[in-house]
């Protein structure tokens, strides 16, 4: 049952954590109205799992799993979605800071992870986030070493993508 | 251009997100998140719906046919429509129990193996049911709605000839739908529901599902290179 107390952590859990949505809809979405569209669709997502949050996991991790998982499903479906065009009032992220005035490196990173495949796309986001090895494991769930493989393909593709551009 | 290196201006960039992003605790409020789960009920509802209405039919085809069994022009359109009902039925309390299980809290190549499963049985059933249910949806429908409703005999007021030539039309038209589809998946440009249909006629979307899967078996496999 959801009390009013509830309500309450929930949105203190979110402000502490919302680097994390910011991020997540920053790589899986290039305009601003589809940002919002999956920033409140992770949003319902997280409040609807929240009653079964137990603490077993910090919260960062639980909110890196499911904002991930429905950021890849918000993208496969992309092209069958009903476009929604939000006021100001209506949104629910917004950043002070847009991404062109974002630091070159920064805003090469994102350009870097808009070229990736949904799935190394949220390993690159974790592994940018500092998470431990075993971390990402637990979020993405596959194997350490299969997260070391995939991250030390993910440098090489990075020096050839844009090892020509200079920062 | 050293990933470790971005890393590193990530890490800086981000110390100073908390101050630069803003989030609208307005639109955190119970209720307003209460209502925009709506779309997420709405799949089991609407699945809930069609799932008692046609049980509902099923019963009255199963009296029907009872009726009629002696009569095998009226009990094998009957039959057909009941197989039909009852797949249906079938196959939407599947996709209600895999809609169930998810649980976006789980590792991501876990549940995005259940949500894009699920996409694909979707696809299949919306396929199978388009391609097959004009065709116990016409001439069956028409020969045992005439006889339960009103006692009229199709046979005897349509005639067999008009029957059977549209049956046989509704056989033909199978291949003929997919064949379109394939061929103007890509061109019904205005209508995005228009698109969509055409692209799960030709089996698109659903190759697109089944090779989703497959990119999520061979993430999940640890390379040997």
């Amino acid at each position: 049952m959801r009390t009013p107390g509830l309500q309450e952590a929930f949105q203190d859990r979110v402000e502490q954590h919302k680097k994390i949505l910011y991020k997540v809809c920053g790589a899986y979405c290039r305009d601003r109205d589809s940002r919002e569209d999956l920033a409140q669709e992770i949003m319902v997502q997280l409040w609807r799992s929240f009653e079964k949050f137990d603490g077993r996991c910090q919260f960062s991790t639980w909110m890196y799993r499911i904002a991930l998982n429905v950021a890849i499903s918000f993208y496969r479906s992309e092209g069958a979605r009903k476009r929604h065009v939000f006021s100001d009032e209506q949104r629910l992220l917004e950043a002070v800071v847009e991404p062109e005035r974002q630091p070159e490196e920064v805003h090469l990173l994102y350009e870097f992870i808009a070229l990736l495949d949904p799935l190394n796309r949220a390993l690159m986001l974790l592994y940018l986030d500092g998470n431990t090895y075993q971390e990402i494991a637990g979020i993405v769930g596959i194997s350490e070493t299969n997260v070391a493989t995939k991250i030390s393909r993910l440098k090489s593709k990075m020096k050839e993508e844009l090892g020509t551009k200079k920062t | 251009m050293d990933l470790d290196v971005l890393k590193e201006k990530w890490a800086e960039q981000d110390r100073k997100l908390d101050a630069s992003i803003r989030l609208n605790r307005q639109l955190l409020v119970a209720a307003k998140m209460n209502r925009l789960l709506w779309p997420l009920r709405r799949f089991s509802i609407l699945t809930g719906i069609g799932v008692f209405t046609a049980l509902i039919v099923l019963v009255i085809l199963g009296r029907f046919i009872h009726t009629h069994w002696a009569e095998p022009r009226f009990a094998l359109p009957a039959v057909s429509l009941h197989i039909w009902v009852i797949a249906y039925i079938a196959a939407s309390i599947r996709q209600m129990a895999m809609a169930l299980q998810i649980d976006y809290d789980k590792p991501i190549v876990l549940i995005q193996k259940q949500i894009e499963s699920l996409r694909a049985l979707r696809l299949r059933v919306i396929r199978w049911a388009l391609l097959t249910g004009q065709l116990v949806w016409w001439i069956p429908f028409l020969v045992v709605a005439l006889e339960g409703l009103w006692d009229v005999d199709a046979y005897k007021v349509l005639g067999v000839r008009f029957l059977s030539i549209n049956v046989a039309m509704s056989l033909a038209l199978i291949p003929a739908a997919i064949w379109i589809s394939r061929k103007f998946a890509d061109r019904a440009e205005r209508s995005t529901a228009g698109q969509r249909l055409m692209r799960e006629l030709a089996g698109y979307n659903l190759a697109a599902a089944s090779g989703f899967l497959a990119t999520l078996s061979e993430f999940e496999q640890e390379s040997r290179n």
